[in-house]
């Protein structure tokens, strides 16, 4: 390395200045929060849907050939 | 940085069709070369094969795309897809002759004839499952993919 370059390399250290390599604060609470975190129950109103639907699938089984070609 | 939203909508929506097509696959099969049904399925198959899990994808491109501008739920922007797939389903099953109309149903395949009042029927439990799939699986891929 030439002088030139230490000399560069000192320019550049002073004009950017040390990296922060320590964290601002703590970030574990936050994960834990995310861990606690409950998952979306699924509304009363979307199981009625799917019990709908599969009632109609079980009295209408003969549209099932017309929904595996349209869905 | 470009993150690729769109390639990631469209990735994020072709995935539960394309899983759910093994299964319509297996019947396609199982239907014509296990239970030899004389009917020309293969003629039909593109149809859920090619058409419909690329219109998810650019359907959930769209989806990303409205967003901003008005904010519909994705289950009900799901919801909708059923209208533009059974009329075309309907054109392409004309255009290669496996559907046909007739005063009291549709004829599949010259064998099968499902009454109107009955694909009236299938057509609310297509709402009903498409509204469904998009609220929890496309919507559980979004997020997967940093979109939802």
């Amino acid at each position: 390395m030439t002088s030139g370059d230490e000399k560069l390399q000192e320019m550049l250290k002073h004009a950017i200045g040390p990296a922060g390599t320590e964290l601002q604060r703590d970030l574990w609470p936050n994960m834990l929060a995310r861990l606690q975190e409950k998952s979306t129950a699924v509304p009363w109103f979307d199981w009625v849907l799917a019990a709908v639907a599969l009632l109609a699938l079980l009295i209408y089984p003969h549209t099932i050939p017309v929904l595996l070609y349209h869905l | 940085m470009n993150t690729h939203p769109y390639v990631r909508a469209y990735m994020g929506g072709i995935a539960t069709p394309t899983m759910v097509l093994l299964i319509v696959l297996t019947a396609f099969v199982l239907a014509r070369f296990v239970f030899a049904i004389p009917v020309p399925i293969e003629r039909a198959i593109i149809f859920p094969m090619a058409i419909v899990p690329n219109l998810f994808g650019v359907w959930n491109m769209l989806y990303l795309w409205l967003r901003p501008h008005q904010h519909l739920p994705i289950g009900l922007h799901g919801a909708i897809l059923p209208f533009i797939l059974a009329p075309s389903g309907y054109a392409l099953g004309r255009a290669l002759n496996v559907l046909n109309l007739q005063s009291n149903g549709l004829v599949y395949f010259q064998t099968l004839t499902v009454a109107y009042s009955h694909m009236a029927i299938a057509f609310i439990f297509g709402l009903i499952v498409y509204y469904l799939v998009w609220k929890y699986f496309v919507a559980f891929f979004n997020r997967v993919l940093g979109i939802g």
